[in-house]
């Protein structure tokens, strides 16, 4: 299983909300065994879906400067499974964020019906962790780009943004070096 | 068995409480991206780990009574600590409350006497004939299959639990 | 018009049960740490919602001041000294610190708070107009 839980993003507003769409499909190996007869989308999933859209508006409102981590998971209510089939709307909206982390409220919408409510406290890395690398700046521009997040990303006042300067740098170190890891996708148009 | 979050049922005691365990490999997928350069298990896959003892405590409880049994809600769920290739999880789950369709557990997994999680699950159980009168068939085939997943978890346990009833 | 003692004390239960999930009923003499088992993250949480519920701003030094508790001139050889103790009692004048004066050891601050001193930071808090220091 890849560590990818949402498909796409369609809406990225810095600082503000983020909005990202999962489809909920038989393909996923491990769906055949939960449960057997009747797959259904594990909600701890969701729960990470909310927690990539979340993460990610976080992470970008500090210009990824700081590793981001799931913290706390105030309550997470699912009113609905999700089964194969299902596209899932996963909404990431900012409530708070202090120099010590950040608390966003999420929804999960299949369609029209909400389908779960899940509040999420992010911390910042801690002290005793500083250093600690999570991506090599480049794998990380490049997963956001397989997210389409800079095909949409805007600031408040509706203006395009781009990546930070410190990740499009290395992604051209990377590209310009022939060393690519297998995440260097090349920059859009 | 795809996407089980614990690897061995080590004490369960029916109606109360459940000991299991996580052993975190090197060769686990995911850890290829969370993160390519600290693999740790997603706090997600804790919390599955203590929703997952919950789940089997409760089917073993109800002699597998339901086929349906889901995470409702979560509250009050905290990832304190890091778990890393090579470390074990041991997750324990206890019954605070039930109904006929809920019941509310605390649960934590330790890390080598550190909590690296903790906090409250509500878990529903149902017959999918309830809900989807066409899929009754699936409800006996899903005991049956979870029946011999529980027996996989727990190979010592010979009591009827292992074996399908009528 | 500003809510009563009795309106402060409900809400406040009300945001602790919802953040804490506490095994044992919310007092007004528990302490937050020892009693309620609040963590670092969970005052994040805390402050959001009193912020929220009272229209207050609050930051984390109104729950454990650093700059102070961190001050080699308040803090010596892990005790606060009697002017650290002056600068709490000032920052944080909804405090009941009679206890941790007896036995000011920097270790004894962490579970200091308890449900009613929060009541009284928020009467703080709102009478100097809502505004964090």
């Amino acid at each position: 299983m890849r560590w990818y839980h949402i498909d796409r993003f369609v809406e990225f507003v810095s600082g503000q909300r983020a909005v990202s769409i999962k489809t909920v499909s038989l393909t996923e190996d491990h769906i055949h065994d939960y449960w057997p007869g009747y797959p259904i989308f594990p909600s701890t999933l969701i729960v990470e879906g909310l927690a990539q859209t979340g993460g990610l508006l976080v992470g970008e409102m500090v210009g990824f400067e700081r590793c981001v981590i799931l913290a706390k998971v105030s309550r997470a209510t699912f009113h609905e499974l999700a089964v194969p089939g299902d596209r899932l709307t996963y909404t990431a909206t900012l409530e708070t964020q202090t120099p010590e982390g950040a608390i966003i409220k999420g929804t999960s919408h299949k369609d029209d019906i909400l389908q779960a409510e899940i509040n999420l406290v992010f911390g910042f890395i801690p002290e005793r962790m500083e250093g600690v690398q999570q991506f090599y700046p480049a794998d990380f521009l490049a997963t956001m780009r397989k997210f389409g997040m800079f095909d949409v990303l805007q600031t408040p006042e509706g203006e395009p943004k781009l990546p930070p300067a410190f990740m499009l740098e290395a992604e051209k170190e990377a590209l310009e070096s022939g060393i690519l890891g297998d995440e260097i996708a090349p920059p859009s148009a | 068995m795809q996407f089980s979050l614990i690897d061995h049922i080590l004490e369960l005691e029916e109606g109360s409480q459940i000991t299991a365990i996580k052993t975190l490999s090197q060769t686990e997928e995911y850890l290829k991206d969370h993160f390519p350069l600290f693999p740790c298990m997603p706090g997600v896959l804790m919390v599955e780990s203590l929703f997952q003892a919950s789940a089997w405590l409760i089917r073993k409880s109800e002699d597998f009574a339901h086929s349906m049994v889901v995470l409702k809600e979560i509250r009050n769920l905290k990832c304190a600590d890091f778990v890393v290739p090579g470390q074990s999880l041991v997750v324990t789950a206890e019954i605070i409350k039930q109904d006929d369709t809920s019941t509310t557990l605390k649960a934590q997994g330790v890390v080598e006497d550190r909590i690296a999680v903790s906090g409250r699950l509500l878990v529903e159980r149902f017959n999918l004939a309830d809900r989807h009168p066409a899929r009754a068939d699936t409800d006996d085939y899903l005991r049956i299959k979870l029946r011999r997943q529980y027996a996989i978890l727990w190979p010592m346990a010979t009591d009827s639990a292992t074996e399908p009833t009528e | 018009m500003a809510p009563s003692s009795e309106e402060i004390y409900k809400t406040v239960n009300e945001i602790l049960d919802e953040t804490l999930v506490p095994d044992d009923p919310v007092k007004p003499e528990s302490t937050l740490l020892g009693d309620l088992g609040a963590e670092s993250i969970d005052f994040l949480d805390i402050m959001h919602q009193l912020e929220k519920s009272f229209d207050l701003s609050l930051n984390r030094e109104d729950f454990y001041p650093d700059d102070i508790l961190t001050d080699e001139q308040f803090v010596q050889e892990g005790r606060v000294t009697d002017a650290g103790v002056a600068a709490l009692k000032e920052r944080m004048p909804y405090a009941d610190l009679s206890s941790f004066e007896n036995d000011p050891s920097l270790k004894n601050f962490g579970d200091l708070l308890t449900v009613q001193d929060l009541c009284q930071m928020v009467v703080h808090k709102l009478a100097l107009g809502g505004d964090a220091e």
